[in-house]
Protein backbone atom coordinates (compact mmCIF):
# COMPACT_ATOMS: atom_id res chain seq x y z
CA UNK A 1 0.00 0.00 0.00
CA UNK A 2 1.63 3.29 -0.99
CA UNK A 3 0.90 5.53 2.03
CA UNK A 4 3.72 7.34 3.32
CA UNK A 5 4.27 10.94 4.37
CA UNK A 6 4.61 13.01 1.02
CA UNK A 7 2.29 10.83 -1.12
CA UNK A 8 0.03 13.43 -2.68
CA UNK A 9 -3.81 12.25 -4.06
CA UNK A 10 -4.86 12.14 -6.87
CA UNK A 11 -6.64 16.14 -7.98
CA UNK A 12 -10.63 16.47 -7.38
CA UNK A 13 -11.54 18.91 -10.04
CA UNK A 14 -14.96 20.23 -9.68
CA UNK A 15 -17.24 22.82 -11.54
CA UNK A 16 -19.75 24.08 -9.75
CA UNK A 17 -22.46 25.79 -11.21
CA UNK A 18 -25.24 28.35 -10.10
CA UNK A 19 -27.53 25.05 -10.50
CA UNK A 20 -25.53 22.93 -7.98
CA UNK A 21 -25.97 25.70 -5.66
CA UNK A 22 -29.43 24.94 -5.79
CA UNK A 23 -29.41 21.46 -5.60
CA UNK A 24 -27.16 21.64 -2.90
CA UNK A 25 -29.47 24.41 -0.88
CA UNK A 26 -32.22 21.73 -1.61
CA UNK A 27 -30.34 18.25 -0.08
CA UNK A 28 -28.45 20.38 2.85
CA UNK A 29 -31.53 22.32 4.06
CA UNK A 30 -29.42 25.76 3.68
CA UNK A 31 -31.78 28.20 2.37
CA UNK A 32 -29.60 31.08 3.42
CA UNK A 33 -29.83 33.35 -0.16
CA UNK A 34 -26.50 34.32 -0.30
CA UNK A 35 -26.26 30.76 -2.37
CA UNK A 36 -28.67 31.72 -5.27
CA UNK A 37 -30.00 35.27 -5.14
CA UNK A 38 -27.32 37.22 -6.91
CA UNK A 39 -29.19 40.81 -5.80
CA UNK A 40 -28.92 39.58 -1.88
CA UNK A 41 -25.77 38.53 -1.94
CA UNK A 42 -24.26 41.46 -3.47
CA UNK A 43 -26.65 43.37 -0.88
CA UNK A 44 -24.43 41.69 1.68
CA UNK A 45 -21.35 42.90 -0.08
CA UNK A 46 -20.78 39.79 -1.70
CA UNK A 47 -19.59 39.56 -5.51
CA UNK A 48 -22.73 37.61 -6.45
CA UNK A 49 -24.05 34.25 -5.02
CA UNK A 50 -20.86 32.26 -3.45
CA UNK A 51 -20.36 28.25 -2.99
CA UNK A 52 -21.38 26.76 0.76
CA UNK A 53 -18.88 26.04 2.78
CA UNK A 54 -19.89 22.71 3.69
CA UNK A 55 -20.38 22.15 -0.37
CA UNK A 56 -16.40 22.36 -0.79
CA UNK A 57 -16.09 20.64 2.79
CA UNK A 58 -18.19 18.26 0.50
CA UNK A 59 -15.49 18.14 -2.01
CA UNK A 60 -12.76 17.47 0.21
CA UNK A 61 -14.47 14.91 1.89
CA UNK A 62 -14.58 13.13 -1.88
CA UNK A 63 -11.07 13.87 -2.06
CA UNK A 64 -10.24 11.63 0.58
CA UNK A 65 -12.61 8.85 0.08
CA UNK A 66 -12.32 8.72 -3.45
CA UNK A 67 -8.28 8.01 -3.05
CA UNK A 68 -9.19 5.96 0.42
CA UNK A 69 -11.30 3.47 -1.19
CA UNK A 70 -12.02 0.10 0.83
CA UNK A 71 -8.20 0.63 2.20
CA UNK A 72 -9.67 2.06 5.65
CA UNK A 73 -11.87 4.54 7.13
CA UNK A 74 -12.25 8.58 7.94
CA UNK A 75 -11.84 9.45 11.98
CA UNK A 76 -11.82 12.95 11.59
CA UNK A 77 -12.02 15.76 9.14
CA UNK A 78 -11.50 19.72 9.96
CA UNK A 79 -11.48 22.25 7.49
CA UNK A 80 -11.10 25.98 7.56
CA UNK A 81 -13.06 28.60 4.77
CA UNK A 82 -10.47 30.79 4.21
CA UNK A 83 -11.49 33.05 0.91
CA UNK A 84 -15.10 33.07 -1.04
CA UNK A 85 -15.64 31.27 -4.24
CA UNK A 86 -18.20 31.69 -7.05
CA UNK A 87 -20.16 29.23 -9.34
CA UNK A 88 -18.67 28.64 -12.86
CA UNK A 89 -15.16 28.54 -11.96
CA UNK A 90 -13.32 25.02 -11.23
CA UNK A 91 -12.21 24.25 -7.92
CA UNK A 92 -9.35 22.18 -7.69
CA UNK A 93 -9.14 19.69 -4.53
CA UNK A 94 -5.91 18.39 -3.27
CA UNK A 95 -4.14 16.39 -0.84
CA UNK A 96 -1.24 14.92 0.80
CA UNK A 97 -0.10 12.54 3.23
CA UNK A 98 1.39 14.14 6.03
CA UNK A 99 2.31 11.33 8.28
CA UNK A 100 1.69 7.59 9.02
CA UNK A 101 1.70 6.26 12.83
CA UNK A 102 0.66 3.26 13.75
CA UNK A 103 -2.14 2.71 10.97
CA UNK A 104 -3.53 6.18 11.19
CA UNK A 105 -2.68 8.18 8.84
CA UNK A 106 -2.99 12.16 8.56
CA UNK A 107 -3.13 13.97 5.68
CA UNK A 108 -3.59 18.00 4.90
CA UNK A 109 -5.86 19.03 2.12
CA UNK A 110 -6.98 22.23 0.58
CA UNK A 111 -8.71 23.74 -1.74
CA UNK A 112 -7.85 26.09 -4.93
CA UNK A 113 -9.51 28.75 -6.98
CA UNK A 114 -8.27 29.02 -10.71
CA UNK A 115 -6.06 31.60 -9.53
CA UNK A 116 -3.75 28.88 -6.97
CA UNK A 117 -5.25 30.37 -3.81
CA UNK A 118 -6.02 28.03 -1.30
CA UNK A 119 -9.67 29.50 -0.16
CA UNK A 120 -10.20 25.83 2.09
CA UNK A 121 -7.76 24.17 4.01
CA UNK A 122 -8.03 21.49 6.54
CA UNK A 123 -6.73 18.26 7.56
CA UNK A 124 -7.95 14.48 8.07
CA UNK A 125 -6.97 11.23 9.37
CA UNK A 126 -7.76 8.07 8.04
CA UNK A 127 -7.57 5.00 10.02
CA UNK A 128 -6.11 1.89 7.41
CA UNK A 129 -7.28 -1.48 7.33
CA UNK A 130 -4.58 -3.74 8.49
CA UNK B 1 -17.04 48.35 24.93
CA UNK B 2 -18.13 47.63 21.11
CA UNK B 3 -22.12 48.40 20.54
CA UNK B 4 -22.97 45.24 20.10
CA UNK B 5 -21.96 43.96 23.74
CA UNK B 6 -25.60 43.07 24.87
CA UNK B 7 -26.25 40.75 22.07
CA UNK B 8 -23.16 38.85 22.76
CA UNK B 9 -23.91 38.99 26.65
CA UNK B 10 -27.05 37.29 25.48
CA UNK B 11 -25.86 35.00 23.38
CA UNK B 12 -22.80 34.09 26.22
CA UNK B 13 -25.41 33.94 28.24
CA UNK B 14 -26.35 30.58 26.18
CA UNK B 15 -22.93 28.78 25.83
CA UNK B 16 -22.78 25.47 27.49
CA UNK B 17 -27.26 25.04 27.29
CA UNK B 18 -27.90 21.63 25.00
CA UNK B 19 -31.01 22.63 22.75
CA UNK B 20 -33.46 20.41 22.07
CA UNK B 21 -32.64 16.79 20.59
CA UNK B 22 -33.98 16.45 16.78
CA UNK B 23 -34.63 12.89 15.60
CA UNK B 24 -34.53 11.98 11.79
CA UNK B 25 -33.96 8.66 9.94
CA UNK B 26 -31.37 8.39 6.98
CA UNK B 27 -33.56 7.76 4.08
CA UNK B 28 -32.40 6.35 0.82
CA UNK B 29 -33.60 9.42 -1.08
CA UNK B 30 -31.90 12.06 0.63
CA UNK B 31 -28.85 10.20 0.70
CA UNK B 32 -29.54 10.14 -3.13
CA UNK B 33 -30.30 13.84 -3.63
CA UNK B 34 -27.41 14.46 -1.45
CA UNK B 35 -24.79 12.57 -3.18
CA UNK B 36 -26.25 14.07 -6.47
CA UNK B 37 -25.78 17.65 -4.77
CA UNK B 38 -22.50 17.29 -4.17
CA UNK B 39 -21.88 15.35 -7.41
CA UNK B 40 -20.06 12.25 -5.35
CA UNK B 41 -20.92 9.28 -7.11
CA UNK B 42 -19.28 6.82 -5.18
CA UNK B 43 -21.79 3.34 -4.57
CA UNK B 44 -21.16 3.08 -0.94
CA UNK B 45 -22.92 6.85 -0.89
CA UNK B 46 -26.34 4.77 -1.82
CA UNK B 47 -26.31 3.28 1.56
CA UNK B 48 -23.52 5.06 4.00
CA UNK B 49 -23.53 8.79 4.84
CA UNK B 50 -21.11 10.49 2.72
CA UNK B 51 -18.85 12.91 4.77
CA UNK B 52 -20.51 15.64 5.29
CA UNK B 53 -24.30 14.27 5.26
CA UNK B 54 -25.20 14.62 8.64
CA UNK B 55 -25.70 18.37 8.25
CA UNK B 56 -28.18 17.70 6.22
CA UNK B 57 -30.01 15.45 8.26
CA UNK B 58 -30.32 18.01 11.63
CA UNK B 59 -30.35 21.81 11.68
CA UNK B 60 -26.34 22.48 12.49
CA UNK B 61 -26.82 25.57 14.43
CA UNK B 62 -29.34 26.79 16.85
CA UNK B 63 -31.66 29.17 15.58
CA UNK B 64 -29.85 32.21 17.12
CA UNK B 65 -32.50 35.64 16.40
CA UNK B 66 -30.55 37.47 18.38
CA UNK B 67 -27.09 37.06 16.71
CA UNK B 68 -28.95 38.50 12.89
CA UNK B 69 -29.19 41.81 15.15
CA UNK B 70 -25.09 41.80 14.73
CA UNK B 71 -24.14 42.71 11.54
CA UNK B 72 -25.51 42.31 8.16
CA UNK B 73 -24.49 38.42 6.96
CA UNK B 74 -23.28 35.08 7.88
CA UNK B 75 -20.24 33.00 7.01
CA UNK B 76 -19.13 29.82 7.37
CA UNK B 77 -15.82 29.99 9.23
CA UNK B 78 -15.15 26.30 9.71
CA UNK B 79 -16.14 22.49 10.71
CA UNK B 80 -14.70 19.52 11.85
CA UNK B 81 -16.33 16.44 11.51
CA UNK B 82 -15.43 13.50 13.94
CA UNK B 83 -16.57 9.68 13.10
CA UNK B 84 -17.29 7.47 15.65
CA UNK B 85 -19.41 4.60 13.67
CA UNK B 86 -20.44 4.59 10.32
CA UNK B 87 -24.07 5.88 9.75
CA UNK B 88 -26.46 3.76 7.19
CA UNK B 89 -29.72 4.23 5.56
CA UNK B 90 -32.57 3.58 8.14
CA UNK B 91 -30.43 4.56 10.88
CA UNK B 92 -32.36 6.97 13.74
CA UNK B 93 -30.13 9.48 14.47
CA UNK B 94 -30.30 12.29 17.30
CA UNK B 95 -28.64 15.60 17.12
CA UNK B 96 -28.06 18.15 20.31
CA UNK B 97 -26.49 21.15 19.79
CA UNK B 98 -24.97 23.51 21.70
CA UNK B 99 -23.13 26.65 21.77
CA UNK B 100 -19.54 26.42 22.98
CA UNK B 101 -18.13 29.96 22.32
CA UNK B 102 -19.06 33.31 21.10
CA UNK B 103 -16.95 36.39 21.02
CA UNK B 104 -15.76 39.43 19.15
CA UNK B 105 -12.69 39.92 16.68
CA UNK B 106 -11.75 43.14 14.55
CA UNK B 107 -10.82 42.04 11.13
CA UNK B 108 -9.93 44.18 8.09
CA UNK B 109 -12.99 44.91 7.16
CA UNK B 110 -14.71 45.90 10.71
CA UNK B 111 -15.74 43.48 13.43
CA UNK B 112 -16.93 40.07 13.30
CA UNK B 113 -18.57 38.18 15.76
CA UNK B 114 -17.76 34.32 15.84
CA UNK B 115 -19.85 31.73 16.87
CA UNK B 116 -18.91 28.67 18.12
CA UNK B 117 -21.24 25.64 18.12
CA UNK B 118 -20.61 21.78 18.90
CA UNK B 119 -23.66 19.15 17.54
CA UNK B 120 -23.44 15.57 19.25
CA UNK B 121 -24.78 13.35 16.93
CA UNK B 122 -26.39 10.10 18.50
CA UNK B 123 -27.74 6.33 17.26
CA UNK B 124 -30.84 4.69 18.59
CA UNK B 125 -28.45 2.81 21.04
CA UNK B 126 -27.82 6.39 22.59
CA UNK B 127 -24.00 5.53 21.43
CA UNK B 128 -22.20 8.84 19.94
CA UNK B 129 -21.63 8.00 16.25
CA UNK B 130 -20.19 11.95 15.01
CA UNK B 131 -19.49 15.21 16.45
CA UNK B 132 -19.50 18.47 14.67
CA UNK B 133 -17.72 21.72 15.66
CA UNK B 134 -18.87 24.94 13.41
CA UNK B 135 -17.62 28.45 13.33
CA UNK B 136 -20.51 30.86 12.05
CA UNK B 137 -19.63 34.22 11.62
CA UNK B 138 -21.47 37.34 11.38
CA UNK B 139 -20.23 40.02 9.33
Amino acid sequence: MNIEPGHELPDLIKHPTTRQLVQYAGAQGDFYEIHYDQEFARSVGLPGVILHGLLKAAFLGQLVTDWLGERGTLKSFEVSYRGIDVPGRPYRCRGRVTSVVGGRAELEVWGEDPEGNRTTVGTAVVELTA
Amino acid sequence: MSAAQPVIDRLRARIGTPGPPTTAVVEAGHLKAFAEAIGDSYPRWLTEAPPTFLVALAPVTAHLPEAEEYGKGWLNGGNRFEYLEPVKVGDAITAIGKLVDVYEKTGSSGNLLFIIFETEYFNRHGRTVARLRGTAIRR
